[in-house]
């Protein structure tokens, strides 16, 4: 992926190769994306009949990529007679233009071509190819080719015209130039990613937003966003790095969402462009601070979208959150559940955890009268389909073995809940940070119910239950010769006894009896979870352990911000600061960009932070990191009308100034500075 | 028109205190083409807690225009509405949210068990 090049506006990308060309793959998903379909699969340029080689690349754009290429291998460089420029902007549509530059001392004539295809693969086909069941076809049509895919009523076209004149054919242009002596030639290309409603209409016309925005706008928009949020001042230069390029980020990750006509924030590039509810719940409490005005639209449209009725294909449940929600081929012809998905067992609570923040920082309760039906389903979803075994607790298997996921937590991969020695357990299971969630949305629940809902008793019983649930939760999973948490409990109630980084979580719900989370600590900060970099998600010594395993070894900086958010919340500042600290060291070494996760393995073993081959980036919950670090190191915490600033900087990272904090006291400045002897000495 | 579409709006009113919780209100109009290029029309004015249903058109916050034939079958609970707007098989235009809201009327796939009872029943324990 590292020399891959990628654009993005919302949940349309595009990546290319170096050279600005795609060429048909399968493993990795190259070519220009909007709403899980690919609508470009070939996209080649070639100057009389060879491929061009980068110069240099302008990619300091998320929306847009300016590519300088010479004809030839490197070693002519020095000769070359012309050069080539490719810019390019993603807006809804994808714009090149592409200029031919003629360095000769005589007038040149060039042939450029331009291969042009699309395969129309659903993202899920890019993962698993398979034969495509409707009919692809190509025409053209004056100065525009037409790609035109159809399945029954399923239709999509990628429509691509020229500004100045060539020779088209089904399956690319061909310009025949004649360029005068230092002179140059232009023409723009344009290609419409066109997504056909019943009545022949493209149904994203009607978006406010979702139609072709041209580059200003995309540019005006966000510069709006990054000038709402805090200003940040600080010595620390990789923090005023990371912090510019999560803002950077998070505006180019909003989309709109077909279904409800909002701005939401995808997921992570490339797999990940949609609605997830747990990676934009966690978004959303990692930004809330700063971007509040962000949540409102992802609580709605998951409240929107909760589960009405028991579907097991879709893993539904009445009250559930979705997990997933696609809006491709595979989805609509139900090859995939995505329709939405809703299978994870975190969702739901995260839901009340989220409302109940939300309302803390902002004061908007009028959105916590709008989803008190919606809250309370899902309250009532973790004592009822949650509690699949009526055993008190959330657990979780799949009624889909065919395309659901075994693993309904943060770690969804086959592999990550496992037993000290490497056995995985039976199904059902129950995570232990499910737990941890489940504690907090009752404990915010009741908060919700006796303050907006007018209803004391819900809330009482809601804090009994939240008691229980903590006492039962101390006895059952607390693993007293290894003095942790069990990362689960099998089927039968056996402890999955494997030490991972989900006891930091249970910190952050507040779960944990405060006799034990001294011993809690001391394993996260510890030699086997502590990697240098961060907290790995699972520990050195145990038989699954993977430097780059992706749940079972990597460090992953938003599993990472939330154990540094537990930390605070027990009191524990200096060992969070420790891993704010080497979270942004690492963030040094990705340009300010963290990605999803990279490598475990000891910071005095690389020296760098190594990279996990297919992390996403950006990455929504990576993005999000920075800005709740900042909140953990100044210790912002609403406190009734008022925000409480309680800075722990860590030694050496001087000072840290954020200006206009939004909230419902309108807006605060907070300051932190570390004070230690390294401190004293700076200038 | 099929029985179990005229019976499943028949049903509306009585469940709706049950399923309209939230705080939404508005009108569906939701238009159903039978054979012969006919179109049958419903209308479905929705508030918390209560529904009034009529075989009027419009006016209305949002439309449903799929074939009968595929409303029969969400009736049943063989369909689902999202995924057949996703493959074009049926377009919505206006309100989303009246749809998300109405979508909660349909019923279990048919065959459906608990899930609970299931999972209990396989770890052996009391359902």
């Amino acid at each position: 992926m590292n020399d891959l090049v990628s654009i993005l506006d919302g949940n349309t990308f595009l990546v290319t190769d170096q050279r600005g060309d795609v060429e048909p793959s399968f493993d990795f998903p190259t070519g220009l994306f909007s709403f899980d379909t690919r609508f470009l699969s070939t996209w080649l340029l070639t100057l009389d009949g060879e491929r061009l080689h980068p110069l240099s690349i302008d990619d300091a754009r998320s929306y847009r990529t300016r590519f300088f290429l010479a004809p030839g291998e490197p070693t002519h460089y020095l000769d070359a007679k012309v050069s080539v420029i490719r810019s390019r902007a993603i807006g809804g549509s994808f714009n090149e233009e592409l200029t031919v530059l003629n360095h000769s001392g005589e007038q040149v004539e060039f042939r450029l071509r331009l291969d042009i295809g699309a395969d129309f693969a659903d993202l899920f086909e890019v993962k698993s190819p398979r034969q495509k069941k409707g009919r692809a076809t190509a025409m053209v049509n004056g100065d525009e080719l037409r790609l035109i895919y159809r399945r029954e009523a399923f239709h999509r076209e990628t429509v691509i015209t020229t500004s100045e004149p060539a020779d088209i054919d089904v399956a690319g242009m061909t310009f025949h130039v004649r360029v005068d002596r230092h002179g140059e030639w232009t023409t723009r290309l344009h290609v419409a990613t066109v997504v056909y409603g019943a009545r022949g209409e493209d149904i994203r016309a009607s978006l406010r937003y979702g139609g072709s925005r041209d580059m200003a706008a995309i540019e005006a928009e966000q510069s709006e966003l990054i000038e709402r949020a805090p200003k940040l001042g600080c010595d620390c230069e990789p923090l005023a790095t990371a912090y510019r390029q999560s803002l950077d980020d998070l505006a180019a990750l909003r989309y709109e969402s077909i279904a409800l006509g909002v701005r939401l924030l995808a997921a992570g590039l490339p797999w990940f462009m949609t609605l997830f509810g747990r990676d934009s719940m966690f978004t959303s409490l990692q930004v809330l601070p700063f971007l509040p005005e962000l949540v409102p639209p992802t609580l709605q449209i998951l409240a929107g979208l909760q589960g009405h009725r028991v579907d097991d294909f879709r893993d539904e449940e009445p009250g559930k959150i979705l997990h997933e929600l696609r809006y491709g081929e595979s989805a609509g012809f139900e090859e995939q559940p995505h329709s939405p998905y809703y299978g994870s067992a975190d969702a739901t609570p995260l839901f009340v955890i989220l409302l109940d923040e939300y309302e803390r920082w902002t004061g908007d309760s009028q959105l916590v009268l709008l989803l008190e039906s919606a809250a309370r389903a899902a309250l009532g979803w973790i004592d009822t389909y949650g509690d699949l075994l009526g055993t008190g607790y959330i657990w979780f298997q799949t009624r889909n073995p065919q395309t659901g996921l075994q693993n309904q937590c943060w770690k969804d991969s086959p592999d990550s809940i496992s037993f000290s020695d490497g056995r995985l357990p039976g199904f059902p299971r129950a995570t232990c940070e499910l737990q941890g969630y489940a504690y907090d949305a009752k404990m915010r629940g009741a908060r919700l119910a006796r303050k907006f809902w007018n209803d004391p008793e819900y809330a009482d019983r809601l804090e009994r239950e939240a008691a229980q649930l903590k006492e039962r939760f101390n006895r059952d999973f607390w693993i007293p010769e290894k003095e942790y948490f069990a990362l689960a409990l099998d089927g039968d109630g056996r402890q999955v006894d494997a030490l991972s980084s989900n006891i930091g979580h249970l910190l952050w719900s507040g779960i944990v009896d405060e006799t034990r989370a001294g011993r809690i600590v001391d394993h996260l900060l510890g030699p086997r979870l502590f990697s240098g970099w961060g907290v790995r998600t699972l520990a050195d010594d145990q038989g699954r352990y993977n430097p780059i395993g992706y749940h079972v070894g990597t460090v992953w900086p938003f599993d990472n911000s939330i154990i540094a958010w537990g930390l605070h919340r027990y009191g524990y500042r200096e060992e969070a600061g420790r891993i704010c600290d080497a979270m942004l060291a690492a963030s040094r070494y990705f340009n300010g960009r963290l990605p999803e996760a990279f490598a475990g393995y000891e910071r005095s073993l690389t020296d760098f932070p190594v990279r996990y081959p297919t992390a996403s980036s950006p990455q929504a919950w990576s993005t999000g990191t920075p800005l709740l670090l900042l909140r953990v190191m100044l210790g912002l915490e609403p406190q009734g009308e008022h925000l409480v600033i309680d800075p722990a900087v860590p030694e050496g990272m001087g000072r840290i100034e954020l200006l206009d904090i939004p909230g419902r006291w309108g807006t605060v400045d907070a300051l932190g500075r570390s004070r230690t002897p390294l401190d004293g000495r700076r200038p | 028109m099929s029985e179990a579409i005229e019976r499943f709006f028949e049903s509306l009113p009585a469940r709706a205190p049950e399923i309209l919780r939230g705080l939404v209100s508005g009108t569906l109009q939701i238009d159903l083409s039978v054979t012969g290029g006919v179109t049958e029309h419903w209308l479905v004015m929705m508030r918390p807690g209560a529904v009034m249903v009529s075989r009027q058109r419009g006016p209305a916050d949002a439309i449903w225009y799929s074939s009968a034939d595929l409303f029969e079958r969400m009736v049943r609970g063989q369909a689902q509405g999202i995924a057949a707007v996703l493959r074009n098989e049926s377009t919505f235009s206006g309100n989303v949210v009246l749809f998300l809201v109405f979508r909660r009327f349909f019923p279990d796939p048919p065959g459906t068990r608990d899930p609970r009872e299931v999972a209990r029943q396989q770890a052996g324990r009391p359902a």
